[in-house]
């Protein structure tokens, strides 16, 4: 992993041992959902390893900063999402976006409706939800624009209250709402794009379960 | 017999996301209930959404953590309370 996470000031703090126990012992249970939420942002392996080093770095040497009885859970969430955002920023990597005015209210639920009443018999939506795999489902989500990835990951997989989330991201709970709506919408539209992709749907392509 | 103060489709279908959500006050919760059991349409977004929700969310927590991350957390922060002692 980089260096970058040496550099930071020292402090007398971190040379207490009780403090650096209570920090463990807050940070260790939480490594599992940090490295999935850091695996759903980077998309790698290796990249959501080096992320959440990082993050628990940087976590104990800002560990004086947080209010004890506070939530550490979303202190520590706030920590990951800014040091992928720094690493974003180093790699250079461009969001992919999806349009907003694409994505109609109810998307995928529109679509659904439409292709039964094409009468195949099937339920496209059941089908899209059972047969989409989990890089799919992932691969929609990191195509959001990253304040809507970032509510969309805190909400599908931590399955955080709007006010925990609105806590990590450090923005107002109306904040988190409208982007969890908005995000919604744009997730159902580029779930439905997979689904069209990979020719899930009985008919409207040629394979439902080539490509799965 | 009908209540008087049923919501509307269009007042559930507001409080849709926030009721799938458990977001609502008890009071709207109630409310919203009570237009889904009289109301096929707004019943069937309101399955449609969970479905959707409840369907991501089982495939996003399928990531199984490295078994060396533990480990690796731990040697990255000894080497950080090394530096910060020095």
């Amino acid at each position: 992993m980089g260096q970058k996470w040496r550099e930071g000031p020292v402090t007398e703090m971190h040379q207490n041992k009780q403090d650096d126990a209570a920090f463990e012992d807050l940070l260790m249970p939480l490594l599992d959902v940090s490295y999935g939420m850091a695996f759903h942002l980077a998309r790698n392996r290796e990249e959501a390893e080096d992320l959440v080093q990082e993050t628990a770095v940087l976590a104990f040497r800002a560990f004086h900063t947080f209010q004890r009885g506070t939530n550490f859970k979303a202190w520590l969430f706030k920590i990951l999402l800014n040091c992928f955002r720094t690493q974003c920023r180093k790699r250079k990597r461009e969001p992919t976006f999806i349009p907003l005015e694409d994505a109609a209210e109810l998307y995928l639920f529109k679509q659904d409706v439409s292709i039964q009443a094409r009468g195949t018999g099937a339920n496209p939506a059941a089908i899209v939800i059972s047969k989409m795999r989990e890089e799919q489902i992932r691969a929609a989500i990191g195509a959001l624009p990253e304040e809507y990835q970032m509510v969309c990951i805190l909400y599908f997989m931590e399955e955080l209250a709007y006010q925990e989330i609105a806590e990590a991201l450090g923005c107002p709970v109306g904040t988190v709402r409208s982007r969890l709506h908005r995000g919604r919408r744009m997730l159902q539209r580029a779930l439905w794009d997979v689904t069209e992709a990979y020719q899930m749907i009985p008919g409207t392509g040629v394979q439902s379960e080539a490509m799965l | 017999m009908k209540p008087v103060d049923i919501y509307t489709c269009e007042e559930t279908f507001r409080r849709l996301e926030d009721y799938v959500d458990r977001e609502l006050s008890e009071e709207e919760s109630k409310r919203v209930e009570e237009h889904l059991e009289i109301c096929a349409a707004c019943t069937a977004e309101f399955e449609f959404q969970k479905e959707i929700i409840d369907a991501v969310r089982v495939r996003m927590q399928r990531i199984q953590t490295p078994p060396s991350l533990h480990g690796k957390v731990l040697d990255a922060l000894r080497q950080a309370r090394q530096e910060s002692s020095r």
